[in-house]
């Protein structure tokens, strides 16, 4: 059976790596998304996320049991991100709109789910992915961050105003910005191959 | 009546959170803008959900990903460790002095300890016992304004009547004895008249001025 979460944050908490990365193992996934969807580059994205449980391991004895440990983990990730934007460290990339899509192809560090190179499928993956980056490049970190928050962790605006540390207003504002930029981007009237927008009403 | 701003403003929590159902078709048949803008936000938000599908690593990936991430806890300082650094910044640099002040060891040899010891009991008991000797209160001082009167200068002038009836009496007595005195008297009274200075020039008032009175004068006085 395995060990639930408050028993392998026990552990940590005693200085236990091996329940560390066990909780770890059941995080990264997500943890792991966010970074890739804020930095748009798999190695940043690795380097952030991997950043954000450094910081993680090390604080986890303040971890006082008062709210899930994905939350408090979530937490850690946003300043994490925010620090590393005001450290000005993906700055140049997040304002490049070229797309690293070498890794994708790789087949040890970023493979793609169940994607075979030469399938029509994947071309048309490698379309939206390199499209939809580019398009969130366009936005601003704070933009992205609110997006990704209130679009991929389903947050409320009040929770991700906490979070941010800024108004619920301006992080409404920054939702509702950075959907209206990605729908000029994305739309049907941009200037977007066909097949992209085909596969895209496919789903 | 159906408003174009609001209605799209709704669309976008609604598709956000899921609930794209709650849009009834009617109110979208009515309307073929917010249906045009509802059918391309609809779009946007799901080539960003398929995202999260396209970006995944391969499960080949993570297990390099958790080998390289252990290498990295490996080394990186434990969490107690990274408590007590965080707390010891927290307090800064006057907690780190005491705390080696307190800690610090210093290897003293026994006799030069012994003798630290009796000097500083000695000189414990010399300030205990001085603390115990009475000592003399000293006076209090109460501040009392006292009004002091100012001493003034003034010019005081007497008369002195003589008494002849009773001086009479003794007239033929005393005139013998101030038979000299009032030689005197008349010599300097005729002499003060005769030497009268012209002018006050080159006066200088006496320090001090001796007065003699005399009783029972003189026929010469008035």
């Amino acid at each position: 059976m395995a060990d639930s979460d408050t028993e392998l944050i026990k552990r940590a908490q005693a200085q236990d790596l091996d329940a560390f990365c066990l909780l770890a193992e059941r995080y990264a996934r997500r943890i792991h998304l966010l970074a890739s969807h804020y930095c748009q580059n798999t190695q940043d994205a690795e380097d952030l996320s991997q950043e954000v449980w450094l910081k993680a391991y090390q604080a986890v004895q303040t971890f006082r049991f008062d709210s899930s440990f994905y939350t408090w983990l979530r937490r850690i990730t946003i300043n994490t991100f925010l620090n590393h934007r005001r450290s000005n460290f993906f700055r140049w990339r997040g304002q490049s709109t070229v797309v690293q899509l070498l890794p994708i192809d790789l087949d040890d560090s970023g493979e793609l789910v169940g994607s075979s190179s030469a399938s029509p499928e994947n071309i048309y993956n490698k379309l939206l992915f390199e499209n939809v980056i580019n398009a969130l490049a366009e936005l601003t970190p704070s933009q992205r961050l609110a997006f990704l928050l209130r679009h991929y962790e389903g947050m409320s605006y009040d929770e991700i105003a906490n979070a941010m540390n800024c108004s619920t207003g301006t992080a409404k504002k920054g939702v509702w910005r950075a959907i209206a930029k990605l729908r000029a981007r994305l739309s049907p009237d941009s200037h977007e191959p066909e097949p992209l927008i085909d596969l895209a009403s496919e789903y | 009546m159906h408003n174009c701003t609001e209605t799209k403003e709704r669309f976008t929590e609604l598709v956000l959170d899921g609930r794209i159902t709650e849009i009834s078709a009617a109110e979208l048949d009515t309307c073929a803008e917010c249906r045009a803008e509802l059918d391309a936000l609809n779009m946007t938000l799901r080539m960003t959900s398929r995202l999260s599908e396209t970006a995944a690593p391969a499960e080949s990936y993570w297990s390099g990903y958790h080998a390289r991430l252990r290498d990295k806890l490996a080394i990186a300082p434990n969490p107690s460790h990274a408590e007590k650094q965080r707390r010891k910044e927290k307090l800064g640099p006057l907690f780190e002095t005491m705390r080696l002040c307190v800690r610090t060891q210093v290897r003293v040899p026994l006799p030069l300890a012994l003798a630290a010891i009796i000097a500083c009991l000695a000189l414990g008991v010399f300030a205990f016992r001085r603390k115990e000797t009475p000592v003399a209160q000293p006076p209090l001082l109460v501040h009392v304004p006292v009004q002091v009167p100012v001493v003034q200068e003034k010019v005081v002038t007497r008369v002195v009547y003589r008494d002849r009836r009773s001086s009479s009496r003794n007239s033929r007595r005393a005139i013998n004895d101030d038979a000299q005195a009032e030689s005197t008297f008349a010599k300097s009274r005729t002499s003060s008249t005769d030497e009268i200075p012209a002018s006050l020039n080159g006066f200088k008032p006496t320090d001090e001025v001796k007065l003699t009175v005399i009783k029972g004068g003189s026929p010469y006085e008035k």
